[in-house]
């Protein structure tokens, strides 16, 4: 795949106070929120309040840059109910927006692309990413698969989406996917999960 | 199409339906519970180690049983005395919660476990308010179970590759769902 001009690649860096306006164009256009539990953002002092309470503290939460823009944010949670008595939780899911002016251009695909490579290698007790599309949202269904995400099935009224019952397609990238991409650098990963996993009290079965 | 040498001209009898009662628990149940709590073939599905003695069950029913908002015992019809446990617990969404049960080895094949699964499906709705999706995750190699949750009227919807760390090991889980709309399923 040929690497896109160096002003258009997308990276990822923290968020700070600053980035409140390029986060409250997004987070105030219905559009970009039509599948998100939050209204779109009235004022500009509400999306200031979402970094200061929510973005800033939170474990893993990107700004999305092009050619020096923020353009979008993602942000990877891993699931509590898979801790398990002070072991870390095996299992994170990711999610993300795009500004709609930098849709169709295959940023989100390439940010999921970043933020899984990104946690797989800070979280070596991570086997398991997931993510989820409304069925009715099929452009982000197609990041996912375009970004090498597994498409499981449909889950049927999972959540509540502003009052009403929404199916969700779960994808899924694991552990073994990676290795499908990068096999060298891949095993000498397993070696060190597999020793970090031993030393959490796991058993490794290569 | 050859027929079998004598015997049926019609399809073998269905198995009587097991009756069960599902009630809530109380401390008393302690030593009824140790029949499947002590068994490592019961536990083995479940993310607890068999219980070795009474102590540590009696600790579990009290601060994990009575206050959940949905554990049932199961009872055979006309006893007091339960055989397993069937509970819904919610997760972080309050549309959603999760099914799980356990038997005693002895009342296993029976459809005890279907039966127990239909009847918390009938009251769980009403039980639990804003509840839409009760939904259940078995281990891939456990067909049995599987088969449970498709005889009660569950809904197979997908495989979660390496979804959870059980004991140890990473494993496949297969979703299954039931919705508050949908119907459950009488016969086998």
């Amino acid at each position: 795949m040929e690497r896109p001009a160096p002003e258009m690649e997308v990276t990822l860096r923290k968020f700070t106070e600053a980035d409140a306006e390029a986060l409250f164009s997004w987070a105030s256009d219905p559009r970009v929120v039509l599948f998100q539990r939050r209204e779109a953002y009235a004022r500009l002092d509400e999306a200031r309040r979402y970094i200061l309470d929510h973005v800033l503290p939170h474990p893993w939460y990107r700004a999305i840059c092009v050619g020096g823009a923020v353009v979008g944010s993602i942000s990877v949670k891993l699931d509590p109910a898979e801790e398990r008595g002070g072991r870390r939780s095996s299992r994170a899911s990711v999610g993300y927006r795009v500004a709609h002016g930098y849709w169709g251009r295959g940023i989100a695909t390439r940010a999921v692309g970043v933020a899984a490579d990104a946690v797989f290698a800070e979280w070596p007790w991570l086997v398991r990413l997931e993510a989820m599309a409304d069925v009715e949202n099929p452009a982000s269904q197609r990041v996912l698969e375009k970004a090498g995400f597994v498409r499981e099935g449909v889950l049927r009224s999972y959540v509540v989406l502003k009052g009403r019952p929404r199916d969700m397609v779960m994808f899924s990238f694991v552990d073994s996917d990676r290795k499908k991409t990068r096999p060298v650098e891949a095993h000498e990963e397993q070696l060190a999960k597999s020793n970090a996993l031993v030393d959490l009290g796991f058993h490794v079965i290569s | 199409m050859e027929h079998s040498t004598g015997q049926e001209s019609h399809p073998p009898a269905k198995k009587p339906a097991v009756e069960v009662t599902l009630r809530r628990f109380t401390l008393a149940y302690v030593d009824a519970m140790m029949a499947w709590a002590s068994d490592p073939l019961a536990a083995a599905p479940c993310r607890w180690e068999p219980y070795a003695s009474t102590e540590p069950l009696l600790a579990y029913l009290r601060d994990a049983v009575l206050p959940h908002p949905w554990f049932r015992a199961i009872c055979l019809a006309g006893e007091d005395r339960p055989v397993g446990a069937i509970s819904v617990s919610p997760t972080e969404d309050g549309c959603r919660a999760e099914l799980g049960y356990v038997l005693a080895r002895a009342h296993w094949g029976k459809g005890v476990a279907t039966a127990a699964v239909r009847r918390a499906l009938e009251t769980v709705f009403g039980d639990v308010e804003g509840l839409l999706r009760v939904e259940a995750l078995v281990d891939v190699p456990n067909v049995a179970s599987q088969r449970v949750l498709e005889k009660a009227g569950f809904t197979r919807e997908a495989v979660l590759r390496s979804y959870c760390v059980l004991k140890g090991r990473v494993k496949d889980m297969v979703i299954h769902s039931f919705i508050s709309t949908d119907t459950v399923m009488q016969q086998d």
